[in-house]
């Protein structure tokens, strides 16, 4: 048995996230914080428009980054928790190319984007297509989905880099279509830099 | 006041929903880069791009919940964003004031822990995404449009303080 998708993402789906005593999320390794998408689509948008030419790609490094970070720490904390562990490893047989699998169901299940993988060269390249993501509602100019460039990178790391965390760095993701610029869907190439 | 928290998932997509708003869940390394990147773009102006963005989103959501659910005193209004800042795993807040102003101390800081955990103490207070937060609690609070109440952060638990502190004062 290989990793089930749709079981997966309705088993993942179903949680909810929610501060503690001290108003905090510890969860997978990581502080979680629950933050409102109109906010995060507005600041990419606002940032990106304040940005004079000459600053613009360094606006969109850092955005990129932020998601990068954050997908690689707290995905090695989701594909080493107990759900992870309860709900995908026992469907895993074809090794790392099934915890990638189950990783972008959580992926999906989670909110980040309606996405899976369609072309898969171990090792060295993936194709990500986004039927549906928050950032094709921001506002702005050309493609745009910093957040899940930075994810599609991170969670491609975790599977075929070195392990964590010394294979941070080793990949680069490229977005070739967006919804955003009028594509049918949303497409992310990984390659090794 | 308890905050009612309605979670929904829309089951086409998978997007999720907390009291009808879209929400997502990201990681302190997140915040603490995207606070990184403002404090960078001080010169185009950065951090207040960051705080008038959590002002303005936050007082829809909050005028969004009192209405819906009929508060009218200050206190019931007020405890709404003080809840919500839990609720959203920023931390734990402690208003205190009036229309005209007042002090909130942060004992717990979501982005102030994240900051330390990542890179270790920083050499001045970082929490921008806060003053716009608190900005947005007193707006909501006392019926008033955002940019009403200016924020500024006397302490820091980035900076090595154990608490952090806000003076808010009406504009």
């Amino acid at each position: 048995m290989t990793v089930m998708r749709d079981t997966v993402v309705k088993s993942l789906a179903k949680i909810n996230v929610q501060g503690d005593e001290s108003g905090l999320i510890p969860e997978y390794d990581v502080l979680v914080n629950l933050l409102p998408v109109s906010l995060l689509n507005t600041f990419a948008e606002r940032i990106m428009a304040a940005a004079p030419a000459d600053k613009k790609a360094k606006v969109e490094e850092g955005l990129v980054r932020a998601a990068y970070e954050c997908g690689y720490h707290t995905g090695c904390g989701i594909i080493t928790s107990d759900i992870f562990n309860d709900v995908v490893l026992p469907m895993v047989t074809e090794g790392e190319k099934d915890i990638l699998r189950g990783a972008f169901a959580a992926f999906t299940a989670w909110g980040w984007a309606k996405s899976g993988i369609v072309q898969l060269k171990e090792r060295e390249k993936m194709v990500i297509r986004a039927n549906d993501y928050y950032e094709a509602e921001s506002g702005g100019e050309g493609l745009r989905a910093y957040m899940l460039r930075g994810l599609c990178q991170a969670f491609f790391e975790l599977t075929y880099s070195d392990p964590y965390p010394a294979g941070m760095d080793t990949y680069t993701c490229q977005q070739v279509k967006g919804i955003e610029v009028g594509d049918p869907h949303g497409e992310f190439v990984v390659t090794k830099k | 006041m308890s905050l009612k928290l309605e979670f929904s998932l829309e089951n086409e997509t998978y997007r999720h929903y907390l009291n009808g708003h879209p929400v997502v869940m990201h990681s302190h390394h997140y915040l603490a880069l995207i606070t990184k990147l403002v404090e960078e773009m001080g010169d185009i102006g950065g951090p207040q791009i960051l705080t008038d963005v959590v002002e303005e989103t936050m007082l829809a959501i909050f005028n969004d919940y009192i209405q819906k659910n009929g508060l009218s005193s200050p206190m019931d209004k007020c405890n709404v964003g003080r809840e919500y800042y839990s609720a959203f795993g920023l931390g734990k807040m402690i208003v205190t004031g009036s229309e005209n102003g007042g002090e909130v101390r942060l004992v717990h800081s979501h982005i102030d822990e994240g900051w330390i955990q990542k890179w270790g103490p920083h050499n001045k207070p970082i929490n921008h995404f806060s003053c716009g937060y608190i900005a947005a609690v007193f707006a909501a609070a006392f019926n008033k449009p955002a940019k009403s109440y200016s924020v500024t952060e006397t302490a820091s638990m980035a900076a090595g303080e154990t608490e952090g502190k806000f003076i808010v004062k009406l504009s």
